[in-house]
């Protein structure tokens, strides 16, 4: 659709674009991504032709750009930028018929029937036939953009030219606005070629991207490029971290600051309060802390402060666990967006609490069940552990608690609802491996080979009494 | 099917204003043909005219000094009157939608001064370029009001890169001014009988010209009406700024320097037959454009219409408030059309301050 061979062009004395080549295809979505003064908006001047070519070739459907008119090329292409001023007090759909000026013929060229088809069309697509009659002056800017966007539709072109479209733009509407471009290429074929500042929603809506750096092409390819933190680091000269859309497969990048959010250590002996009634317990952190677990609420890797176990009899469990919970965390005005809590048949009154200094990490164990009932255990670790030695920690806390398990003879396990919580400080030297076999992950099998132990001679004990008394 | 079209075209409100306008420049033209020293009754007014014209007359016996006043004097007045208006307030109408910008009209952007000075030379200097013979007046202003154009714009290039409109503006009034005192050089240099003859000229006026002047202005005006009428859609286009007129597909530079030249060609004409009248290009586009929309489609036609229906009211006032005297024409523009004007800004002011 579009190819640009050997492109060189810019500004007379210093070309901007130093030798680029780009082939895009019909009916793709290609996003072009940069920092600012990387040449973006002059590679988009060239291939509108608003900027000389020095030397190299742009061409539209298989013909060069400077052999088109500006009428042919209209026709073919249709651009949208930023927010543009327009003067005097036209209305929306005075506008939007601005857009048919490549089509219309005769010597008066008045709108004929067929453009004012394709004008109620575009208004219908963009949804704006509410305020067809109202000024453009007077409309909000995302309903600016979204006019100015049936303008650009209203040309009927095969490729869309974008220059940071959303700029000006809030959530709400920028993802209506691409919600809506994406549409269009999905259904019409539209080839969509867009410069997008936000790295986040051009993977989530562009087929494939080139990363331009000084006036050339760092990458160009699927929006899997994005994983490259290093790539994107030398470029935009900013502490980036790839991770995966939870439920789309994109990635998404997380920028870290350069100031750091908790400056002084803090003592993990003091940092926390816990509260216990019939109903529930409460561990309440004043910082948050890494979290990993299977918990209802709070599930996954997580930065979390309050962490809570509920009562409920066996019996009693409704149908939809989150949002009993929602309220019972509610009752004890605890805020269930940085909670992880879970519901259990195991009593209150049966915790066990565990806390010792392994390899001078203090560590505590909260685990609350019996034999023969569900188990949950809480780890409470002050130390810093990347992602992996999360997991790492995770599965050495499996094991200890799946040995401690057969050593007690407890054949009937309720591992389906069995939860299990490590919650790190994130303080101190970083640890990336923290499995069964390294010190951290013998400590973290002791503490809780230890709590379930004592958890079940405290079990057996309540137990036996309240037989004996009856 | 004709019916259903005419029907279709008076009900809806753009059909109106146009049947609303022509109906005032009718009436405005016959009580300007009527209202006089001598006052003719408008039947004699319409049957002369028709006679004349068409040779459809049917009234048996008209004074001669009737008919001499009608046809010789009057007619060709409010005809000049009529024409002059239309051009100005099609040529204010143009600028404003080239610059983007209300406050553009002949005058605020130095064509009108450029002009004047031609014509000016023209009389002083009493010359006639071979070939042209009595058209020398309007090439000449009009050729002088697009050099000050274009000086305009080589100074607006020089100083800022983009065509700013404070900058357009500032870069008027000091190519004005210069032209301005240029021609206070050549009244100052000039005989007695001349001297008044350029100050009166300069005044503006649209009196004693006779067919001759219209002969003079209708090509002018028909050619820069057409060429201006005939890019209504880049105007529009335009209001969008270049860039976007040029992704949808204008080209710019050829509009705009057609559209510049159009303008150019009915304010030097305008200005040569009648000399400096202000204000119709300013205000009658900026009215217009209140109650049609700012669609050039429409703008352009009816400011032409209500323009001529303006200058033959002034006119007509110009020769009544101290009958038997004159008042020079642009006295009397000027006179309603600042106030107005100035309502406007302040109207706009306020519209926007509550709208928000």
């Amino acid at each position: 659709m579009i190819t640009i061979q050997n492109l060189v062009g810019g500004y007379t004395h210093s070309p901007i674009i130093k030798g680029l080549d780009l082939e895009i295809k019909k009916g793709e979505f290609f996003a072009l991504l940069g920092p600012n003064g990387s040449g973006k908006t002059t590679l988009f001047k060239l291939i509108t032709g608003q900027l000389p070519i020095n030397s190299g070739k742009v061409s539209i459907c298989g013909k060069e750009i400077s052999s088109l008119s500006k009428l042919e090329k209209a026709k073919k292409m249709a651009v949208l930028t930023q927010e543009v001023q327009v003067s005097f007090d036209y209305t929306v759909e005075e506008i939007i018929s601005l857009g048919r000026y490549p089509h219309q013929k005769g010597i008066f060229k008045q709108l004929s029937k067929e453009d004012r088809k394709v004008i109620e069309e575009v208004m219908e697509i963009t949804q704006i036939r509410d305020f067809r009659k109202t000024q453009f002056r007077l409309i909000s800017g995302g309903e600016k953009q979204r006019v100015l966007l049936a303008k650009a539709l209203a040309q009927e072109p095969e490729i869309l030219l974008l220059d940071e479209p959303t700029n000006h733009l809030d959530i709400k509407h920028t993802f209506q606005m691409l919600n809506l471009l994406k549409e269009r290429q999905q259904t019409t074929g539209l080839t969509i070629f867009a410069i997008l500042h936000d790295l986040n929603v051009a993977s989530l809506y562009a087929d494939r991207i080139a990363l331009l750096h000084n006036g050339s092409f760092l990458e160009v390819g699927d929006v899997d490029l994005l994983r490259k933190e290093d790539q994107l680091k030398k470029v935009y000269e900013v502490r980036v971290k790839a991770q995966s859309h939870p439920t789309i497969p994109k990635p998404q990048l997380l920028m870290t600051p350069n100031y750091s959010t908790s400056s002084q250590s803090f003592n993990f002996e003091d940092s926390y309060k816990m509260k216990q009634t019939e109903e529930h317990i409460h561990i309440q952190f004043d910082h948050s802390l890494r979290t990993i677990s299977n918990m209802v609420i709070g599930a996954g890797i997580q930065w979390l402060k309050h962490f809570c176990h509920f009562y409920v009899a066996e019996n009693d469990q409704g149908s939809g666990p989150e949002g009993d919970l929602h309220q019972l965390m509610a009752k004890y005005s605890i805020p269930h967006e940085q909670a992880a809590g879970t519901m259990t048949a195991a009593k209150p009154e049966d915790m066990v609490m565990v806390t010792k200094e392994i390899e001078n990490i203090q560590m505590m164990a909260i685990v609350t069940g019996g034999v023969g009932k569900t188990i949950n255990i809480m780890l409470f670790i002050d130390a810093h552990f990347t992602d992996g030695a999360l997991v790492d920690g995770y599965m050495a806390a499996t094991e200890a608690k799946v040995k401690a398990l057969q050593n007690f003879n407890v054949v009937d396990s309720h591992t389906s609802i069995d939860t299990l919580l490590l919650a790190l400080t994130q303080q101190g030297a970083k640890i990336s491996c923290a499995g069964s076999g390294t010190a951290v992950g013998k400590g973290i099998g002791q503490m809780v080979y230890s709590a379930i132990k004592e958890a079940f001679s405290k079990y057996e004990e309540r137990v036996s009494i309240s037989l004996y008394r009856e | 099917m004709r019916n259903l079209s005419i029907r279709k075209f008076i009900s809806n409100k753009i059909g109106w204003l146009y049947i609303l306008s022509g109906g005032l420049l009718l009436g405005i033209s016959l009580l300007g043909l009527f209202y006089s020293s001598v006052p003719v009754p408008v039947p004699t007014i319409l049957h002369i005219i028709l006679e004349k014209t068409l040779t459809m007359g049917w009234l048996d016996e008209v004074a001669k000094n009737e008919e001499m006043i009608i046809w010789n004097i009057r007619l060709p007045r409010v005809l000049l009157a009529f024409c002059i208006g239309a051009s100005l307030a099609l040529a204010g109408a143009a600028f404003q939608g080239l610059l983007r910008n209300p406050l553009a009209d002949p005058y605020t952007i130095g064509v009108s001064s450029g002009a004047s000075l031609g014509a000016v030379l023209v009389l002083f200097f009493q010359v006639t370029i071979v070939g042209l013979g009595s058209f020398t007046l309007p090439v000449v202003a009009i050729l002088f009001g697009l050099i000050s154009l274009l000086i305009v714009f080589g100074l607006v290039r020089l100083s800022s890169k983009s065509l700013a409109i404070e900058t357009i503006i500032l870069a008027g009034i000091i190519v004005s001014a210069f032209i301005g005192s240029l021609v206070s050089l050549i009244i100052s240099l000039s005989d007695r009988e001349s001297m008044t003859q350029i100050i009166y000229w300069l005044y503006g006026s649209v009196g004693m010209r006779g067919w001759s002047h219209i002969q003079l202005i209708l090509p002018f005006m028909l050619i820069g009406s057409f060429i201006v009428i005939y890019h209504y859609r880049e105007l529009n286009a335009l209001a969008l700024g270049e860039d976007t007129a040029d992704h949808i597909g204008v080209d710019v530079k050829k509009g705009k320097t057609f559209i510049l030249i159009g303008a150019s060609l009915l304010t030097g004409a305008a200005v040569a037959v009648s000399g400096s009248i202000g204000f119709v290009g300013l205000v009658i586009p900026h009215l217009v454009r209140l109650v049609t929309g700012p669609n050039h489609r429409h703008v352009l036609p009816l400011s032409m219409l209500i323009g001529g229906a303006f200058l033959i009211l002034a006119d007509l006032m110009s020769r009544t408030i101290i009958a038997p005297k004159e008042l020079p024409i642009g006295v009397i523009t000027a006179l309603i059309g600042a106030p107005v004007f100035a309502l406007l800004l302040i109207r706009e002011r306020l519209g926007r301050g509550t709208n928000k």
